[in-house]
């Protein structure tokens, strides 16, 4: 979907109060709303909007809401014209001061094409941009050291090929690159190949899908910049571009590479830079859209989705919870851990999967159980890590990613046995796929010499306490688990479920032990 | 059944979208072989040469260091 570029739109009605932005307009139109003479979000009134009366609705998007008190002069502009449809004090909640739109460092911030809080280049002076710049450079070099040609991409190559300069209300840094592989297997494996080289060069990566990775830069003074990587190949005479483009193409519009400058400094670019814009953001690109969605075909959604992504599924909930303060580490055991160790006197590893904070692994390395907590965002047991001690490891493994749970199950299946595995609510929160790696990882730690059990406990039925709710996790039918481990080739030794609390309404968890006899094959 | 379901024009429009979901689910399940298929190819190319060595020590190490690279 594209504005169309001759249309003029008539915008008129144009009131502004605590419940947002009211306007009429026959046609699509952008609008730019300032506080204060600073902007802080644009959109688009018909698809962004409701319907009121005979205009349209903006209310205040939730990630504005806690801002939302006190005067501001509010302007709003048509994105297209300049034209100023509305400008006058508008009063938000009780307090007496002017409204503030900055996060928890005091920077001011706005919301970005999806309401998402940004910290946008148009709130950061020329020389707040130079570690950007830096960054791109670096990166650019770090992918060259790999072997990959890498050029500046989406809103960066926009901003660049535009402008000259970066878009104001970007926030973020992209480079891209386009791999001389024409099949998905050959250019993951090559994606995967450039993350081992980058984490021997010293970078930090993190994997958004298996064609696309986040550079951590370290910009000095602690500051961390990510910078994003987006893999892309021919295939079937098309581009193909993480995250959003297949298009038919020509391979001699993005190599050999040109060039383009960002803000006074030479990058690299695609051979055609008209073009790649173009596929990446329609025929219209010459016209600025600080609120523009990217919306390709259904066929390129399934097709980016089947090839390459599925590597992240629940990842944001987990992020959220682990980026809130939490309370202080317990020093006691989960009831779950305490009652295996007492079945397993003799376990002389113990592996805790979906470690969460690692409360656990702490209690069992202080027993003398040499331990090993597992869990996908290594923020979760940073403090635990951080207090450590010489038997507690954790390490980073997403059960979604076979380059992670296999060597996991191999290195682990060499500890000494016999291993007690406990995966406490982990099986209540995944879904079907990594539920079957983590019967596959299992398997391959107990596979090893001296044997050992996994202990598991999950939410077996809801109650009335906020269990559920407290623990982020869904319930399991224990029968449908029972199977899925025995077609995984397991027994479960025991069973039982237990109330949660004493209370008449209270949860219950199920808990099993589950063994893999040789003669289950 | 075959000759029932073309007899009747809306029951074949519902048989038809049905199984072209269920074909887009299989194809769907097609593509997502090719993450499997490089992360199993990614792992054998980067430890199999010190299996077939039955070099213990270089295994171990390589073990760790590729759990550590991912």
């Amino acid at each position: 979907m594209a504005l169309e570029s001759r249309a003029v739109s008539r915008v008129s009605d144009v009131t502004v109060d605590a419940e947002g932005v009211r306007a009429r307009s026959r046609q699509e139109a952008v609008l730019d709303v300032f506080f204060d003479g600073r902007r802080i979000l644009s959109f688009w009134l018909h698809r962004d909007g409701v319907r009121d009366g005979r205009g349209w609705l903006l209310a205040w998007p939730r990630t504005l809401h806690e801002f939302l008190d006190g005067t501001a002069e509010v302007r709003v502009v048509v994105t297209r014209t300049g034209q100023e449809v509305f400008r006058r004090e508008v009063g938000f909640g009780s307090a007496r001061g002017r409204v503030a739109v900055v996060n928890r460092n005091g920077q001011p911030i706005s919301l970005d094409k999806y309401l998402k809080r940004v910290v946008a280049f148009e709130n950061r002076s020329a020389e707040e941009l130079q570690p950007l710049l830096d960054a791109i450079d670096e990166v650019i070099a770090a992918l060259k050291d790999v072997g990959t040609e890498a050029f500046l991409a989406w809103g960066t190559l926009l901003g660049a090929h535009r402008e000259g300069r970066v878009i104001g209300n970007d926030a973020d840094a992209d480079v891209a690159y386009v791999s001389r592989y024409t099949h998905p297997v050959d250019v993951i494996r090559e994606s995967f190949r450039m993350q081992r080289q980058l984490v021997e060069h010293g970078y930090h990566i993190t994997r958004y899908s298996a064609l696309a990775f986040k550079v951590d830069v370290d910009e000095g003074d602690g500051v961390v910049r990510g910078l994003d990587v987006f893999g892309g190949f021919f295939m079937d005479g098309n581009l193909h571009l993480m995250g959003e483009i297949r298009e038919p193409f020509e391979e001699s519009w993005i190599h050999p590479l040109g060039t383009t400058t960002l803000e006074g400094r030479t990058f690299p670019a695609p051979a055609d830079p008209d073009r790649v814009l173009e596929a990446m953001y329609g025929a219209s690109w010459r016209v600025p859209d600080p609120a523009f969605h990217f919306a390709p075909p259904a066929t390129t959604v399934r097709r980016l989705n089947g090839w390459f992504r599925g590597l992240r599924v629940g990842r944001a909930k987990w992020d959220r919870v682990y980026s809130r303060k939490q309370r202080p580490l317990p020093d006691e055991p989960s009831a779950l851990a305490a009652w295996a160790a007492e079945r397993e006197p003799s376990a002389a590893t113990y592996v805790d999967l979906g470690c969460g904070r690692g409360a656990d692994v702490l209690w069992m390395a202080a027993r003398g159980v040499p331990s090993v907590g597992l869990d996908f965002q290594p923020r979760s047991y940073a403090e635990a890590a951080a207090r450590g001690g010489q038997d507690a490891e954790f390490w980073r493994c997403n059960l979604l990613e076979l380059r992670d749970v296999l060597p996991a199950g191999a290195e682990l299946a060499r500890r000494a046995g016999p291993r007690l595995l406990v995966a406490r609510h982990l099986v209540d929160t995944l879904g079907p796929d990594a539920r079957q790696h983590l019967w596959r990882l299992s398997r391959m730690i107990l596979a090893g010499a001296g044997g050992g059990r996994l202990y598991l406990e999950f939410l077996a039925r809801f109650g009335e306490d906020g269990y559920a709710k407290e623990l982020h996790v869904k319930r399991r039918r224990t029968r449908a688990l029972v199977a899925e481990l025995e077609q995984a080739g397991a027994t479960v030794v025991h069973r039982e479920t237990i109330r949660v609390s004493d209370s008449p309404k209270s949860s219950k968890v199920g808990r099993m032990v589950v063994e893999w006899r040789r003669e289950d094959g | 059944m075959a000759e029932q379901v073309r007899r009747n024009p809306v029951r074949e429009a519902i048989s038809l979208r049905r199984r072209i979901a269920r074909l887009e689910a299989e194809v769907q399940e097609c593509r997502a072989l090719n993450i499997r298929l490089a992360e199993l190819t990614d792992i054998v190319t980067e430890l199999l040469l010190p299996v077939a060595a039955r070099d213990e020590e270089k295994l171990a190490e390589l073990l760790e260091k590729y759990r550590q690279s991912v």
